[in-house]
């Protein structure tokens, strides 16, 4: 919301007080004011002159010449490009010399073999708005030729506002004018609202609110015998500072007391409305399905039982809060008007404003909890205005809704607040800043009973007190403090977390940590190796696209598409891994999200970098089990979808499967646009590494030497290792210490269909050195077990 | 052999040792001169015996002055051929060390994951935990306890994605608020927790906007804990995560699940506080929304506001990820690009 600098001060003073530092008050406490503009700035140097002679520049068909005149000079020439000139128009004149608030500068300038001297203004030439549809024509009851322009408009600055959802009371420049008055210390002057005496004329009124839930407040007013002049001068300038356009004395006026007062108001043609001459029956009402309405917006609205509709005679002839109704809109030719000052519930305003996707300043602020005593000073503060300027007269009124409960007492105890803010508060200290927001305070012995004012919905407990008074003396005063540890966090707490562990684990391993986003195609998702099989996706029930529609139910598709970023970017090797929750449906249950972490290691190079690359990715996966407490892992092969029918294995821990790696399929790595073998795994974290790692155990160091030998045998050349080394290992040779395989050999001296592979073991007894034959004993017994599980015979 | 024979030999030998110019060359002048059983001076030495008695000490003491002149420029020259050999072999195993070599093993932090393992860090000085909850949420857990009825106006500012049926009751987390109830529902006060994790808002991506985006949720409550305690966390939190110069305000703000409410900002880097484009012309940068816990709040987590108090605060890593990298668009930080990656 835009307000205006002067306009504030009319109920604030604001003397001696800079913009920036209005701006910096409000910011503080709440209203946070995103911009200050200069309005108006530097008019003293511009003169208000008459077009005393007009005619089109000989040879253009858009210039013209204008004579303009100030009491005691001799006309000038001015050229001018805009056609809204006319013979008496008044019109601010720059003439050579002046510089304009906006910075321009002007001068006498020669156009087509004419001196121009000076120039003629749009309002946005002169800082006054945006608005450049032609020069700016001042009216002859403000102004007169060569008054400087700013006593027509007075320097001003305007605050943009951004108002908290819960600050109704603050969409108006009384609002802001009472947070002003609080912050400064100062007093605030309410603006005048003189109640004329009623005349009996008019016709009978009656007001029918079918539920005071839906309208707590609804008075009518009739003014008549008004006249639809335009507004007086100092309403058209504020309107127009802050944005408004002029629509006319009546109109204006409304919109003026709700920028003013934050009250929206309506105003009906009574000559427009069903049956003005008899008892007219405005009711409030929801409507009906089949009615409709046209607005004065030109659309024809439909209505239903959700939506609340204002009615004369049952006829629907406004959306209540919304926009009025097109029939009885006020014209030029408006002479008597019934006004509405009304409060409309504000949940039901907020599901109306959305249905029928209109949002207007009114509905603005009834949808967040406009308080319903604002209705009476809007209605007040409309009547006055319209009885001085527009020479209206009071007629019947009459009101509907539920009696008005006065906003309720709060009480609290001033220490409270000093212990919520964490400052000492004398009972004083508390009561002045409340007593600053016209809040009212009474003081019972050592507690206070305090009234907020009845502007503001937001007030009922001691906390929203202790805000008060926190924000109005200004939250720089509140001394930091730190609280005090009274005990020890849980032990828990020291225990290094999974997702770190993993982090730097896989960042020591040489793959760079990546985060994407949740959200996924699920058709991309599917196309990705994944532990989880088959399942069915969740989906978004308002997905901003297809590309974001599903919860991801893996990692993998994420890093294969930052895989392709890398690639596309000239990268030839892509190592990265990504940690996070993946979501798995089961049905209306809540849904799984296992903690994920997934690997890729991407280079364009030969199957046998591909396998190693392969391999290394296996070794971290074996470290990070080990280092996070996870156990000896085991590689099981196996086909999986979309990964190498020959290059793929399930990750096993104990008895449980934790995992799937292996290469990329072509066709899967084609389908994601990634050039090269992808490396990949997918393991879910959650329930297998474990907080703090592997616990310290360290068993007592041998003190005895250990017998090192090495066994070379020749398998078939599809035999497997890992089933092998767990054959040598549930043999259960007291004495081997550890089996490492140390090279696998392929070669033709070998012969078809057979590889070899070396095996180091190490030896060792307890308490004595072993022999050599005891050491050739324990190969004869694995080499046994090799020949007998993977066909292995000595080379 | 006289002594002034020798001298003669010893000077030959010199001059041999001086010629040799490799240690080979040099062991053959050792064996000619010193060899134990046929070297010349040794042999010199034997010829002792058959002097006359009154000759032997004046030879004796030639001779011992000859072999061990002899020793020490051997051993000298020695010492020279070694070092230039070993010059010789590490001249021939040359590398260029002016070659940047880098280190292709070390991977790298993601800028969001790594500052919100500093901020961990940060907090668990403080005595935090650091604890998650599900993504996944219900309404009751997302909105509801948090004082957020349905219709509530700031539900507008928490636009949320829905889950299909038959997963319709479930919304995605729209702030990690709700892990705040867990947290206190699970465990009675005294209780401090900081929730990092992922959130969802219903916004189009743009370079200021995400529709998944990280929060750094923040709780404290015991007994007596007051808002000095909320500004104190806070600025010692923000400086150390801005630097201990930057300015920091705090500023009155609403938020249905706190009462007081504050918002922090910090002193925009780029200008200084003057007011540019990158804060908008402010000349501040809001980075997190914070407050007492709502008394209404606690009670819904089974905590008594008359005995019990709290704060509360919630922050956006990506964003002051972008603030302190100086980023431009906070889309970046969701593509891996490894050239952004390699820096952190």
């Amino acid at each position: 919301m835009r307000v205006s600098h002067e306009w504030l001060g009319e109920m604030v003073e604001l003397e001696g007080v800079e913009p920036a530092q209005v701006a910096e008050l409000l910011t503080l406490s709440g209203t946070e004011v995103e911009k200050v503009t200069a309005y108006g700035l530097g008019l003293d140097r511009v003169l208000v002159g008459e077009v005393v002679g007009l005619r089109r520049v000989e040879g253009s068909d858009h210039l013209f010449l204008a004579n303009v005149a100030v009491p005691g000079q001799e006309p000038r020439e001015v050229i001018c490009g805009a056609d809204n000139l006319f013979l008496g128009a008044l019109v601010p004149w720059a003439r050579p010399g002046t510089r304009l608030p906006i910075g321009l500068e002007i001068g006498r300038k020669r156009l087509r073999g004419i001196w121009s001297e000076g120039m003629l203004c749009a309002p946005d030439e002169l800082g006054l708005g945006s608005d450049h549809d032609g020069v700016l024509i001042l009216s002859p009851d403000d102004a007169e030729a060569g008054m400087p322009l700013d006593r027509l408009y007075p320097a001003d600055h305007l605050y943009e506002l951004e108002v908290l959802s819960n600050r109704a009371d603050c969409l108006s420049h009384w609002g802001v004018a009472r947070e002003l008055a609080a912050l400064l210390s100062r007093p605030l002057r309410d603006p005048e609202t003189s109640r004329p005496t009623r005349s009996a004329s008019g016709p009978a009124l009656r007001v029918n609110v079918a539920s005071s839930t839906d309208c707590p407040v609804y008075l009518a007013e009739v003014l008549t015998g008004i006249r639809n002049v335009p507004a007086p001068a100092f309403v058209r300038r504020r309107l127009a500072a802050i944005g408004q356009r002029s629509l006319g004395g009546i109109v204006d006026l409304a919109n003026y007391v709700m920028f003013e007062i934050g009250q929206p108001l309506h105003t009906f043609d009574l000559n427009r409305l069903p049956a003005p001459e008899q008892e007219l029956e405005v009711g409030v009402r929801r409507g009906r399905h089949g009615e409709s309405i046209s607005c004065l917006d030109g659309v024809r609205r439909e209505l239903d039982p959700e939506t609340l509709v204002i009615t004369v005679g049952d006829a629907p002839q406004a959306v209540a809060g919304l926009i009025g109704g097109e029939a009885s809109a006020v014209g030029a030719d408006t002479a008597q008007v019934l006004l509405e000052a009304a409060n409309f519930n504000w949940a039901r305003l907020r599901s109306t404003s959305r249905r029928l996707r209109l949002r207007t300043e009114a509905s603005g602020r009834f949808e967040r909890q406009l308080s319903p005593h604002l209705a009476r000073v809007g209605a007040d503060r409309f009547i006055h205005l319209a009885v001085r300027h527009l020479g209206a007269t009071l007629g019947p009124r009459a009101e509907g809704g539920a009696p008005l409960t006065p906003a309720a007492a709060i009480r609290c105890d001033p220490r409270r607040i000093s212990a919520i803010l964490g400052m000492e508060l004398s009972p004083v200290a508390v009561a002045g800043p409340l007593r600053r927001l016209q809040f009212e305070v009474r003081e019972e012995g050592a507690e206070m009973l305090v009234t907020p004012s009845p502007y503001r919905t937001d007030v009922a407990t001691a906390v929203d007190l202790a805000e008060e008074v926190g924000r109005i003396i200004g939250y720089q005063e509140v001394p930091g403090t730190l609280p005090p540890l009274r005990q020890a966090p849980p032990l828990e707490a020291l225990a290094e977390p999974v997702a770190r562990l993993t982090s730097t684990t896989c960042r020591a391993a040489g793959f760079s940590e990546a985060v994407s986003l949740s959200l996924v195609s699920s058709e991309r998702d599917g196309l990705a190796p994944r532990l989880i099989g088959d399942l069915a996706h969740l989906e978004l029930a308002n997905p901003l696209s297809a590309q974001l529609g599903s919860l991801r139910q893996g990692l993998l598709q994420g890093l294969l598409q930052s895989a392709h970023h890398n690639q596309a970017r000239g990268q030839d090797r892509v190592c990265l891994f990504e940690q996070g929750a993946a979501f798995w449906a089961r049905g209306q249950e809540r849904p799984e999200e296992p903690w994920m972490l997934a690997l890729l290691d991407l280079a364009d190079d030969t199957a046998e970098d591909g396998a190693a690359r392969l391999r290394h990715l296996m070794a971290l996966i074996a470290s990070l089990s080990s280092a996070g407490g996870g156990g000896a892992v085991e590689f099981r092969p196996v086909a999986w979808p979309a990964l190498h029918r020959a290059r793929a294995a399930e990750v096993w821990a104990g008895s449980q499967l934790r995992g799937i790696v292996g290469e990329v399929a072509r066709p899967v790595a084609d389908a994601f646009d990634v050039r090269g073998r992808v490396e990949v795994a997918e393991l879910r974290l959650d329930g297998w590494l474990k907080p703090g790692g592997r616990p310290g155990q360290a068993p007592p160091l041998p003190r005895t030497p250990a017998l090192v030998l090495d066994l070379s045998v020749t398998v078939p050349i599809r035999a497997l290792l890992g089933p092998g080394l767990q054959a040598i290992r549930a043999l259960g040779l007291p004495e081997l210490e550890l089996v490492t395989p140390i090279d696998e050999y392929l070669g033709d001296q070998l012969g078809p269909g057979v590889k070899g592979w070396t095996l180091r073991l190490r030896l060792r007894h307890p308490e004595r050195t072993l022999t050599t034959s005891e050491g050739d004993a324990a190969r004869q017994a694995i080499l046994r077990v090799l020949e007998r599980e993977v066909g292995a015979r000595a080379r | 052999m006289t002594p002034v024979d020798l001298q003669e030999l010893t000077a030959m030998a010199l001059e041999e040792i001086a010629r040799a110019d490799s240690l080979e060359r040099l062991d053959e002048v050792r064996l000619r001169y010193l060899g134990r059983r046929d070297g010349l001076v040794t042999l010199a030495g034997q010829r002792l015996r058959e002097l006359a008695p009154e000759q032997r000490a004046a030879f004796g003491q030639e001779f011992n002055r000859a072999s061990g002149q002899l020793r020490s420029a051997l051993e000298t020259r020695q010492r020279q051929l070694a070092a230039g050999e070993e010059e010789q072999r590490e001249d021939g195993e040359w590398v260029d060390m002016s070659h940047p070599f880098r280190s292709p093993e070390q991977g790298h932090s993601h800028p969001v994951a790594g500052l919100i393992r500093e901020i961990e860090d940060i907090f668990a000085f403080l005595g935090y935990q650091s604890v998650a909850g599900p993504e996944l949420e219900d309404d009751q857990h997302n909105f509801q306890l948090l004082n957020m009825p349905p219709e509530h106006p700031a539900r507008d500012s928490h636009d949320t994605f829905y889950l299909s049926p038959p997963a319709g009751g479930w919304l995605y987390r729209t702030h990690t608020s709700p892990v705040q109830m867990r947290a206190m529902l699970a465990s009675p006060p005294p209780l401090r927790i900081i929730v990092p994790g992922k959130v969802a808002r219903r916004d189009n991506p743009d370079p200021t906007h995400t529709p998944v985006f990280h929060q750094v949720e923040g709780l404290c409550v015991d007994r007596g804990v007051t808002l000095g305690d909320l500004k104190g966390t806070l600025e010692y939190v923000i400086r150390a995560l801005f630097g201990r110069e930057r300015r920091v305000r705090l500023r009155a703000s609403f938020f249905p699940y706190t009462e007081p409410s504050l918002e922090a900002d910090v002193a925009c880097a780029v200008c200084q506080g003057a007011g540019c484009r990158t804060c908008l012309q402010k000349g501040w940068i809001e980075i997190l929304g914070s407050g007492m816990v709502h008394p209404a709040v606690l009670r819904n987590g089974g905590v008594d506001p008359e005995t019990h108090s709290g704060f509360a605060f919630g922050m956006g890593p990506d964003r002051i990820a972008v603030l302190r990298y100086g980023l431009s668009d906070l889309r970046d930080l969701y593509e891996n690009d490894l050239r952004l990656l390699e820096c952190f």
